[in-house]
Formats: structure tokens, C-alpha cells, sequence
């Protein structure tokens, strides 16, 4: 063989090498068939009735039994109207300068009892959800009510056309439609039937539900997604102690943990012991926040409250708290774990948020002192937060930050079964809360927590100026426009000091290798339909 | 006898009476309800939503009213419906009663086969090596908590081989090694603790008897060891143990909650407390009385076990 071929030969196998390296692994075909084995920390709160409760702990077992009429791609990890899929629906369409949103639904899917689904299934769910004067049914709960404000009327002109007029346009409308939080029900079944069974449309069948135990699904051989599900079923088992339950996912007794339930340290302890688990860093949409009674003395004085906001070291809070798993953000999951927060440089400026803690501290100690407070002559206030570890943990952080500016802060924590009333009624002056958010998107959010008489908008902060501004960006359809508009309310919200933010957590789902196409979103309560989740045991 | 247990039987039922009341007052005296609680899963307050399932579950009514169903309810056999399950009550509570027995049940087993022996060796070979080893043994069994002892069975097993007990209930007929492993690791966590107890009452109850006159007649008989210490001695100190073993049995029906929850066994302790945090009024009064139906009866045999070994003990009648 001559030199120049050998030379040839050898940048031949060379270039075949590279390509073989640098291309990426074809990804596996998915396998049908298994059961996965899931974690539940508690038993379900109220069945599998996602829309009488606002719990991961229903809506994660129970989206496998139920589908929306869309839904956020199960395989996109990004949650925005770009990664929308159909599910029940299997076109829409924006009419009028979105007023009217229009959907074609599938044709031949039947609910898990054999009735046909119709348009008057999604008519029925929604009359009901926005409590429409002529609704068949009524839920005995309903917390998201607000999301369907601004809905005039559903209409079903034939079975297979469902229309959604609105009473101004709202393009985010079809992001909540396309939330966990957001099943179709069955209109032949009465709303309080789904606390103890699910008849549903989804890829999964209850088979059994012992209480305090496990939830049983099996596939459904009906779906009307063809060749899915692949998993034979799953098996959420119920397990209260977190030491037991950490050692079931170790010793592959589960092979999917919890949403928003692995933290950075755990994450780290299961790595170190079973190097092999998969461990997937996402945004919770569960902020540590602040709430301030601003109808009540001393926070209806706007200087004290900003000087709470000052006083707060946000980093040093993710630090000793989270060990560092959480990230700092305004009113909205920040940048990479959200697409409409603001990113940490642009937070800078904003109360609490400043690069040196001393000069934030000195500054909240000026705003206290104009307020006629001083560390030698301190404010006495009291701090609720619920009788929970990760509540305690936090408000214990605050209250020695307080302390340095001369706001003498006791702790007083309060049980579950006390905590939401107590806070609608306003029956506090300082918390220590956290706040989930179903889809990641502003109206979701604003309405339910800001929004002027909102039954969660516990600081009771009534802005009309923002109230403006979250009205004109729900309806702006340029989506850069609606960005900046958001920006915009972020920092308002943040220097009006109307619920400081403290940090957005970072769950580290943790699954075994074998489990395939279970991606978590931006949010918790979005990924849990398991259609597309395979198991390659 | 017959009279004897029909007079204690008629105070049973007394002793209940007063106990529902008890049950009843004090879970409507702690603060929350159930509807507080749903709420709570839903994150918001609406009081005219509040008011309407208030009425829908009739936690509207006067609470003597709502005392009274309750009572008709038990005398009925009709435990109510669950609060937070939305369905009949008994259904749910049927199957959690033979776990808790039989842990309870098995632990005992434990404490007894491990501290009446250790017990009785530690009183013979009193101040002697074995028995100040024996004694720390005890000591530790009561100075360790048993849900501690049970994490640690539990870490131990999956670090060192990767494996923890089944995760849910596995009954004996479908498959009775896995049901065997899934008891005895429980059983033997909360048996240790007991077996301390017992042990020591043992010890202390069989050197007093060893003191006695007639135990010392029995020696100067010139009878064996076995048969004066098994025979005249243990059977008479055996009393104050067959007590602490009633009792322990029935603390062990209420007692086990942390146990079930660190093994996740669907007993009625661990399911109990759920109910206390839920304030699932029908699932929690009926369960208390469940625990004290056992405490009563387990009382009551005790105290009929007391003629059976000394037949100096005679029931008036």
C-alpha cells in the first residue's frame, strides 16, 4: 500500500472516529410494557379531584387518569404557547382578536366508563369552574375560579366544536387550559364522584385506591393516543416519613420520587449512594416569600415594610436555608428556570437585592428610623408562618435579619388547619409563606396573588396603577411587548414591597435510569400525565 | 366469675360512655376543622363556601346532637362517613385493625420470649458478670426509642444491601416470607423496648419471691434449681409481669404510630394520626374507641389471667 493511501486510510478511520463521537446517541426506542413504581408523600387530599384542591399531592397521581383539552408537551422541559399540544382537542384556533378561542375536539374517545366524550363534557367543566349562573354543577371548592374571569360564555355547537367567548382578549387563557390543574370531567358524572374515583379520559385507569397506602393505575387500552401509553401502570405508593421514603428510592423499591421533594442535599446524599440515579435540577414555581398585612399598623406604613424588604439578604437566606438550592427572583421564576422573571442582574436596585448587604441593612435601618424605630428602641411585631420545618427554617432566618434593623420579631407558628383562614382574613401582621404557581405564567400568578380583593392575595396590597398594568399585559398579544410589560410589574411589585420574594426553590427530581421521557417542566404540577414515560428495564 | 365479668363488662361500658365523651369534647376543642383543612389544600377561605360544607358533613348541627348520631351511629354498627375520604368510614378502618394486632401481638411475643428469660437469669445470677451484661441490655432496649431503632434497622438494610421491607401491605396468603420479614423487623424494633420492661420486672419480681420463706424450704428439700426457680418461684413472680404485659400490649394498639409510619405498615396508629391532623372527627373518635375497646378487654384478661396463676385470687360474685 503506498503512503498517500495509507495516509488516506488513516484520516478515513480519524474522520469516521470524530464523527462517531461528536454525533449524539440515537435515542433509544421506547419499550411498552412495566409498571414504574412512584413516590407519594401523602395520601390524596381530595381524591383525584384536581379542581377542588390546589395539592401536588392529588394532582400528581391523578393526571395520569384525566386529560385537558391541551396540555404542555410532556417531552418539552419549556412551558410557554409554543410547546402547547392538543390532548382532547386536537385544533384551536384564535378568532376575533382573541376573544373567541375555538376547539376542534378528537372524534371516538370515549371516558374509561365507555361514554362518548363530547363538547358537553368541556362545556359542563368549565360552566362549572366559573360558576356561570346556568352551571349543572357545582364544585364544593374551587380554588382557581379566577383563572375564568374573564370568560363570557362556553359555547357547543355541535359535539365536536367547543368556543370559549372572553370578555376581553387574553391570550394566556389557552397556558391555564393547558396547566395539571386544568382536567376535563365527565358531564354524566356528579364533580364529587372524582373524590373517590376518577373516571377520566386519560392514558391511565384507577384500579384500586387503598387508603393511606398506594394509588393503582393501569394502562388504558382505549386511549385515543395510539400506541400510547407504554407503561403497563403505575403504582403511587403513600409513604410519610421522609427517612423511609428516601431509603425506598436508594434501594430501588420507587423509581420516581416526588415532585418538590428531593432537595440539593438529599439529591447529593442519594447520588453519593446510588451514583447511577438520575438527578434533574428544575424550578418548583414555589417561592419563599414575605407577606405583610398592609391594612394593619405597623406595615400599612409603606417605609417599614420596604425596610423589611431591605433588610433581608436573599443570598444568604438560599445559602443557610436551601444550601444553595434555590436561585433569587422577583414576582416570576427568573431565567433559565422561567421565561417571564426578571434575571439576577436586572434585580439589582431593587430592595433586598443589593451586591452588599451592609448598605441594604443601613438602608433599612434609615427607613426604620424615619418610621421612629431604631435597634435601641426596637418595633415588636410577631411572625406567623406554618408549623412546618421549611416554613420554620425560613422565618427563623428573617427574624434574626429583622433583628439588625430593629424590628424585634417573635415567632408564632400556626397549624395547617389554621393557616389559609387565618391569612385571608388578614388576621396577622407578618409571614412567612410559600407560594406555588401553577402554569408559568403571569396572569396565573398576578390574579391569584396580587390582584386587588383576591382571596390569596393575603398582604392585602391593592394597587390600581399595577392592576392596570397586569390587565394591559394579560391582553397584549406582541409577546416582547408583554415581556417588558412584565419586567415592568416586577419591579413595581418589588419596590412597592407588596410580597418580597425571598428565593424560588429548586427541586432535584431524582429518577432511577431505566425510566425514559419523564421530564420535568417549569412547574410541578404540569408533568405528571406519564403518556410518554417508558420504562427500559 | 360469671358475675364478676358481667360487673366488669357493665363498668366497661361506662368507662366507654365517659370515654366518647372525652374523645368527643376534646377533638372539637382543638383548633381547625375539617373543612379548614380542605381549604387549606386549596390555598383561599370562602366563608359561604365553608358555611355549605359545614352543613353538607351536619357540622352545622349542636354539638350534643352531633354526639348523639355518633352514639346511635356505634350502637348501630354504622361508624359514619369519613370527612376527608368522602365514603363510609369502616371500610376504610376494617383493614388497618388486623395489622396493628398483629404487630402489637408479635412484638409482645418478642418482648416476652426475649425478657422473662433474661429476666430470670439476671435474678439467679444476681451481681454477676452475666447479670450486670443482661441489665445493660435492658437498659439500652428502654433508653432507645423504637422508631429510632427502626430507622436504623431500615438504613442498615438498604446500605448495606440495598433492600428495606415491602412498601405496602403484603397479607400472609399471598405471600407469607415476604409478610413474615415485613412483621418481624417492626416487631422486633418495638419488642426490644418492651422486652426491657419485662426483663427488668422480671428480675426484680423474682428476687423478692427468692427471698421468700417457702422458696426457702424448697432448697432445703433438697429440690433442683429448675425446679424451684421454674416452678415455685417464677409461677409467683409472675403477677407484676403478666401486668406490664397487658398494659404494654395496650399502649403497643396506640403506641405503634411512628413504627408503622418508619416501616409504612397501614395500621390504625399510623392512620390515626393522619385523621388527628386531618380533624376526620368519625375516622379519629371511632379508632380512640377501637384502642380503648382493647385497652379494657386486654385489662380484663389480664385480670382473669391473675386467678389462673394464683389461686389465692378469687372473684367475688
Amino acid at each position: 500500500m503506498s503512503r498517500v493511501r495509507i495516509v488516506l486510510f488513516a484520516t478515513l478511520v480519524l474522520v469516521l472516529v470524530a464523527i462517531a463521537l461528536i454525533t449524539p446517541a440515537t435515542s433509544q426506542t421506547p419499550k411498552s410494557g412495566g409498571v414504574l413504581n412512584v413516590m407519594l408523600r401523602e395520601d390524596l387530599s381530595q381524591g383525584f379531584s384536581i379542581h377542588e384542591t390546589s395539592t401536588i399531592s392529588t394532582v400528581w397521581p391523578a393526571m395520569p387518569c384525566l386529560s385537558n383539552l391541551v396540555l404542555f408537551d410532556p417531552l418539552k422541559k419549556t412551558e410557554s404557547v409554543d410547546t402547547i399540544i392538543g390532548e382532547l382537542a386536537e385544533k384551536w384556533s384564535w378568532q376575533d382578536n382573541y376573544r373567541n378561542l375555538v376547539f376542534f375536539l378528537r372524534k371516538g374517545v370515549k371516558w374509561h366508563d365507555g361514554q362518548p366524550f363530547t363538547s358537553k363534557d368541556v362545556k359542563f367543566t368549565f360552566d362549572m369552574l366559573r360558576e356561570a349562573a346556568d352551571a349543572p354543577a357545582k364544585l364544593r371548592i374551587n380554588p382557581r375560579k379566577d383563572w375564568y374571569a374573564n370568560v363570557e360564555a362556553i359555547e357547543a355547537p355541535d359535539p365536536y366544536t367547543a368556543v370559549f367567548r372572553l370578555k376581553k382578549p387574553q391570550p394566556s387563557l389557552l397556558l391555564m387550559l393547558a396547566s395539571g390543574y386544568t382536567p376535563i370531567y365527565a358531564a354524566h358524572v356528579s364533580p364529587a364522584n372524582y373524590r373517590t374515583a376518577c373516571v377520566g379520559t386519560g392514558p391511565f385507569k384507577v384500579k384500586e385506591w387503598r387508603k393511606g397506602e398506594f394509588v393503582e393505575l393501569v394502562k388504558n387500552p382505549d386511549y385515543f393516543v395510539k400506541g400510547r401509553p407504554y407503561l403497563d401502570g403505575l403504582k403511587y405508593f403513600v409513604i410519610v416519613e421522609r427517612g423511609t421514603r428516601q431509603a425506598a428510592m436508594q434501594a430501588g423499591k420507587l423509581d420516581v420520587s416526588f415532585p418538590g421533594e428531593t432537595t440539593k442535599t438529599a439529591a447529593e446524599q442519594l447520588k453519593k449512594a446510588v451514583p447511577q440515579l438520575v438527578v434533574t435540577p428544575y424550578s418548583q414555581n414555589v417561592t419563599d416569600n414575605i407577606i405583610m398585612n398592609v391594612k394593619k399598623p405597623p406595615f400599612d406604613n409603606p417605609k417599614i415594610r420596604l425596610a423589611v424588604s431591605h433588610a433581608i439578604d436573599r443570598r444568604a437566606l438560599i445559602q443557610a436555608v436551601h444550601q444553595s438550592g434555590a436561585v433569587v427572583g422577583a414576582s416570576l421564576a427568573p431565567k433559565p428556570w422561567g421565561l417571564w422573571g426578571l434575571a439576577e442582574k436586572d434585580l439589582v436596585g431593587l430592595p433586598g437585592y443589593g451586591a452588599k448587604p451592609a448598605d441594604e441593612k443601613a438602608l433599612a435601618r434609615k427607613l426604620m428610623a424615619e418610621a421612629g424605630s431604631s435597634p435601641e428602641k426596637p418595633l415588636k411585631v410577631e411572625i406567623v408562618t406554618r408549623a412546618i420545618a421549611i416554613y420554620v427554617d425560613m422565618a427563623s432566618f428573617v427574624i434574626n435579619e429583622l433583628k439588625q434593623i430593629g424590628i424585634d420579631a417573635s415567632l408564632k407558628q400556626i397549624e395547617t388547619a389554621q393557616w389559609h383562614a387565618m391569612a385571608t382574613r388578614g388576621d396577622y401582621q407578618l409571614g412567612a409563606n410559600l407560594t406555588g404557581i401553577g402554569p408559568d405564567d403571569p396572569d396565573a400568578n398576578y390574579y391569584e396573588n396580587y390582584a386587588c380583593g383576591s382571596p390569596r392575595n393575603y398582604s392585602q396590597y391593592c394597587n390600581e396603577e399595577v392592576m392596570k398594568m397586569i390587565d394591559a399585559q394579560s391582553q397584549e398579544l406582541d409577546p416582547k411587548k408583554r415581556l417588558a410589560l412584565n419586567y415592568a410589574i416586577q419591579k413595581k411589585l418589588e419596590a412597592d414591597a407588596a410580597r418580597p420574594i425571598l428565593d424560588w426553590k429548586i427541586d432535584y427530581f431524582t429518577v432511577w435510569p431505566h425510566v425514559k421521557n419523564l421530564i420535568p417542566h417549569q412547574s410541578i404540577y404540569n408533568f405528571g400525565r406519564m403518556q410518554e414515560v417508558w420504562s427500559d428495564k | 366469675m360469671k358475675t364478676y365479668v358481667v360487673q366488669r363488662l357493665a363498668i366497661a361500658l361506662l368507662t366507654l360512655l365517659g370515654m366518647s365523651v372525652v374523645i368527643f369534647t376534646l377533638l372539637r376543642l382543638a383548633p381547625g376543622d375539617i373543612v379548614d383543612i380542605l381549604f387549606s389544600t386549596a390555598g383561599y377561605v370562602s366563608p359561604s363556601e365553608k358555611q355549605a360544607i359545614m352543613r353538607e358533613l351536619g357540622m352545622d348541627r349542636p354539638y350534643w346532637v352531633q354526639y348523639l348520631d355518633w352514639l346511635r351511629q356505634i350502637v348501630t354498627g354504622d361508624l359514619g362517613k369519613s370527612y376527608r375520604y368522602d365514603q363510609a368510614a369502616w371500610p376504610i378502618i376494617r383493614p388497618l385493625v388486623p395489622v396493628t394486632l398483629e404487630l402489637a401481638a408479635l412484638s409482645i411475643l418478642f418482648a416476652v420470649l426475649i425478657g422473662v428469660p433474661t429476666g430470670v437469669v439476671s435474678a439467679v445470677r444476681q451481681d454477676t458478670t452475666l447479670d450486670y451484661l443482661l441489665r445493660v441490655f435492658s437498659l439500652a432496649g428502654l433508653s432507645m426509642p423504637a422508631f429510632w431503632l427502626g430507622m436504623v434497622i431500615i438504613l442498615a438494610l438498604v446500605t448495606w444491601f440495598a433492600w428495606i421491607p415491602p412498601l405496602t401491605y403484603v397479607g400472609p396468603t399471598e405471600n407469607f416470607k415476604l409478610h413474615a420479614v415485613q412483621f418481624l423487623l417492626p416487631a422486633l424494633a418495638v419488642g426490644y423496648r418492651s422486652s426491657a420492661l419485662i426483663m427488668r420486672i422480671t428480675r426484680s419480681s423474682l428476687l423478692e419471691v427468692m427471698r421468700e420463706d417457702y422458696i426457702r424450704t424448697a432448697w432445703a428439700k433438697g429440690q433442683t434449681g429448675r425446679v424451684v426457680i421454674w416452678r415455685h418461684a417464677l409461677k409467683n413472680a409472675l403477677l407484676p409481669v403478666v401486668t406490664v404485659i397487658g398494659i404494654e400490649f395496650a399502649f403497643l394498639i396506640g403506641g405503634l404510630v411512628v413504627t408503622e409510619t418508619v416501616f409504612n405498615l397501614p395500621g390504625v396508629a399510623r392512620f390515626l394520626v393522619q385523621a388527628i391532623l386531618w380533624r376526620d372527627y368519625p375516622v379519629v373518635q371511632n379508632l380512640v374507641m377501637f384502642i380503648a375497646v382493647v385497652v379494657i378487654l386486654s385489662n380484663l384478661l389480664v385480670d382473669m389471667l391473675y386467678g389462673v396463676l394464683d389461686p389465692r385470687v378469687r372473684y367475688g360474685g
